[in-house]
């Protein structure tokens, strides 16, 4: 994502791949690729959108769920209460 | 149940107007605006991620609007408007924060500094975080419901000084769109940024009314669910 200027006679300071030094860089300045800067933002602005979105739905689904246990109840008790009732019919 | 109907015809012709702009959106930023001279094609960031702190404006105003109508007269359906709007509020605002910073890395060649609007738009995010985190793990009583109204007028203040720090305290922050930076030169730059403000704005009535409607019916079955265990149904032991 970003390159930096490393200053002449760096790689002279590595040793087997590790860092032997740390020099200052003369004139360096981090660049950052302005394709990829724009790319990275578009993608974060649609997966908060998505993520948020995905959110809303699971609540909805939450909701639902909570809608389907409540009318199994009132539906068992109301058939409970047409037996009681129909029993009661039945016993006069 | 014919309002029903018509609320759902309204709200999918907005979803589908909503889309339609977006697309739009997209063609000008992408494939009409001219690339910017000084920072290149980075500056493309700017047609969305200034929309997006107007929608954080919108939705930060509902939080506000609601609040205050909630704590005139409380009711589930101002609560629900007052929530949502501080929702839209911090997902904006996240995006803002987030395009932003990327403009900054190449712009400024840094992510963050402690900018006057940068530190605002910070500070109120963060408010609306507050208001988030305290309605989802403080319950859903009158009083977190009251407490938490009270943030979102309180939010509010903030609204204003965000807009006008770059006035009053100067700072890196641009001011193209004030005018005070001379404003967009390509008429195509004006047209991608009006069409992202339409987009922009559409959806974040999109959202707030999708939220709203999804906690008010969560607040209509807590309302039944309370109903039906007064009643001797209990649907969280039966379940």
């Amino acid at each position: 994502m970003k390159e930096v200027q490393v200053a002449p006679g760096a790689a002279s300071s590595t040793s087997g791949g590790r860092e032997t030094t740390f020099q200052a860089v003369q004139g360096g300045q981090e660049h950052y690729s302005g394709e990829i800067l724009l790319v990275t933002a578009y993608a974060a602005l649609w997966a908060l959108l998505l993520l948020w979105v995905a959110l809303i739905w699971r609540k909805q689904g939450d909701v639902n769920t909570r809608l389907v246990d409540l009318e199994r109840v009132i539906d068992k008790a109301a058939a409970e209460k047409q037996a009681a009732s129909a029993q009661k019919g039945a016993g006069r | 149940m014919a309002r029903v109907r018509t609320a759902d015809g309204v709200f999918y012709a907005l979803l589908a107007l909503t889309a339609a702009t977006f697309i739009g959106e997209i063609f000008f930023v992408f494939l009409r605006t001219p690339i910017e001279a000084r920072m290149g094609i980075v500056q493309k960031i700017f047609y969305f991620h200034v929309p997006s702190a107007y929608a954080m404006y919108l939705g930060a105003t509902a939080c506000f609007l609601g609040s205050t109508a909630y704590l005139v007269r409380p009711t589930d359906a101002r609560d629900a408007f007052a929530r949502a709007g501080a929702e839209t509020a911090v997902v904006f605002g996240a995006i803002v924060l987030t395009t932003g910073p990327l403009w900054g890395a190449k712009a400024w060649g840094t992510f963050w500094t402690w900018d006057p609007r940068l530190t605002t738009a910070l500070l109120s995010l963060l408010i609306y975080v507050a208001y988030v985190v305290l309605r989802s793990f403080a319950g859903d009583g009158s009083a977190e419901r009251a407490g938490s109204a009270a943030l979102g007028v309180l939010g509010a203040a903030n609204l204003p000084i965000i807009h006008f720090s770059v006035q009053k305290w100067g700072g890196q922050h641009p001011t193209v769109i004030t005018g005070k930076g001379g404003g967009l030169q390509d008429p195509n730059m004006k047209l991608a940024l009006a069409v992202g403000f339409l987009a922009f704005t559409l959806l974040a009535i999109l959202l707030v009314w999708a939220r709203t409607r999804v906690e008010l019916a969560r607040s209509r079955l807590r309302r039944a669910e309370e109903d039906a265990i007064d009643l001797g149904l209990d649907p969280r032991t039966e379940a």
